[in-house]
């Protein structure tokens, strides 16, 4: 399915271009002719993209953008400002707007931008989804194993120096298995991260996997 | 010509009266034959008129020019509207001297109307190219209206190459690099009105031009399809141009 665009502005000429330009780029195009027209279309459709003149009657670029932002996070908006209205747009980026054009719009930049857009969205949601798998992953299969081997850990240490080897053989061999199964899940978020980063124009997370695989190999060097 | 009057002159006079009162008036006095605009001799020439001032990057004119001729011709207008804001309401009357057009309007939609009489009739060489359509001016125009007129204007002009024996341009080929180049001017022409103006008014009515020129393009690729059903009448028997992409074109010139 093609990106929904929604394209605000009270000309009716410029509505119609940008309208014109970017359903020949490929994307799904509505308009609306103001801040409260906009509101009603995206009730009734939701668009990933709003084009949004600063200088509206009745609803404000403004007033609208904030709405949006509250109503629906989802929806990014590029703002479109005429003359003077540098400082409204610099406003309007504090507030979420993600990029603003200047009137006369040039077609190229304007495709170029929303596409930009476009992609840096996807890539967040990328960025999102890999972030939900970390925190999986990392809960179930690395945290939970760790709480264990530092349980096991304690109890070998609390053996007497020359006698209960068995069980501490026996605790170390259950540590060994353990790091070995997160050594597996460590190996995966690896893969994870490698793939994340080539669909991410920028990938952002705390999350070091790499330095934590080298700690754990560390630890089971010690145990071993 | 039925609308020009005893001096060979065509007029439009635009009326701007706003909500508090306030009224501005400007006349434009077009020669009858040539449509180019009959000069009054007390326009100011402020800094932002100079050619040199963000010149137009396919501006044909010498330096020795000096000044932009089409800067010139709006520096009075362009004064008397740089402190207001382009979706200000307007009640916008245009009088010619076959008809009235009366409009409650935002000030850029009514400004549009008259920067485009000045930018088409100033003897820039780019501009002259829309010249023919001041002749069927039609204020408040909206997109299709416009594209409608710039075509007919065109095909027209065509028609009469044809009768010339030239070579017509069916396709509107033509047409889509003469709004090309007329939009390097409006880009041009808005940075110019940026430095003269305080707010946007002046500037958005140049943007509203530029869409207009924007939008052609894409409407010609269309195939007209937004107007085409209106042309029923004349397409009954023909076939559908995509597949027969001849029908489009003139037929060959008999040989004999």
């Amino acid at each position: 399915m093609n990106e929904r665009i929604l394209v605000v502005d009270d000309e009716e000429s410029l509505r119609l271009s940008l309208k014109f330009k970017l359903k020949a780029a490929g994307f799904d195009v509505d308009v609306a002719t103001d801040g409260e027209d906009a509101v009603e279309k995206l009730k009734t459709k939701p668009a990933d993209v709003v084009l949004l003149d600063i200088n509206l009657p009745r609803m404000s670029g403004i007033e609208a953008l904030n709405y949006i932002r509250q109503t629906y996070p989802k929806t990014e908006a590029i703002m479109l400002t005429g003359f003077a209205d540098f400082s409204s747009a610099i406003e309007c980026l504090k507030m979420g707007a993600r990029d603003y054009l200047v009137k006369p719009v040039d077609t190229t930049e304007l495709v170029t931008r929303v596409r930009s857009l476009m992609r840096s969205r996807s890539s967040e949601r990328a960025l999102e989804q890999v972030q939900e798998q970390y925190s999986s992953v990392l809960v179930n299969d690395l945290i939970d194993p760790l709480r264990k081997i530092q349980g096991m850990l304690d109890q070998a240490l609390k053996l007497s120096a020359d006698g209960d080897a068995k069980e501490r053989k026996k605790l170390l061999t259950s540590v060994r298995k353990l790091t070995n199964s997160m050594e597996q899940k460590l190996e995966q978020l690896i893969e994870l991260t490698k793939e994340a980063a080539k669909n991410m124009a920028v990938a952002q997370s705390e999350l070091n996997p790499i330095a934590l695989a080298e700690q754990l190999k560390a630890i089971r060097g010690d145990l071993e | 010509m039925a609308d020009k009057d005893p001096k060979g002159t065509i007029r439009y006079k635009y009326k701007f009266a706003f909500d508090d009162g306030a009224e501005k008036q400007f006349e434009i006095a077009l020669d009858a034959e040539t449509l180019e605009l009959i000069q009054t001799n007390d326009q100011p020439k402020p800094e932002w008129t100079k050619l040199k001032f963000s010149q137009c990057e396919n501006c044909p004119l010498p330096e020795s020019v000096g000044y932009c001729p089409i800067a010139v011709n709006l520096s009075k207008l362009v004064d008397a509207f740089q402190a207001h804001d382009s979706y200000e309401a307007a009640l916008v009357t245009v009088e010619t001297a076959q008809r009235t057009y009366l409009r409650k309007t935002t000030l850029q939609k009514g400004l549009s109307a008259i920067i485009g009489i000045y930018m088409s009739t100033s003897n820039c060489p780019v501009m002259d190219n829309l010249r023919p359509m001041t002749r069927f001016h039609l204020p408040f125009a909206n997109s299709i209206e416009t594209f409608f007129r710039s075509i007919s204007s065109y095909l027209t002009a065509q028609f009469l190459l044809m009768k010339r024996g030239k070579e017509p341009d069916w396709e509107l080929n033509g047409l889509r690099h003469i709004y090309k180049a007329v939009n390097r001017v409006n880009e041009g022409m808005s940075q110019r009105l940026l430095d003269a103006s305080q707010k946007d008014a002046n500037v958005n009515a140049v943007v509203i031009l530029h869409s207009f020129g924007d939008g052609i393009s894409y409407f010609i690729d269309s195939d007209l399809a937004e107007i085409e059903p209106m042309f029923k009448v004349f397409l009954k028997d023909s076939v559908e141009p995509a597949e027969h992409d001849d029908v489009r074109k003139p037929p060959p010139a008999d040989p004999s």
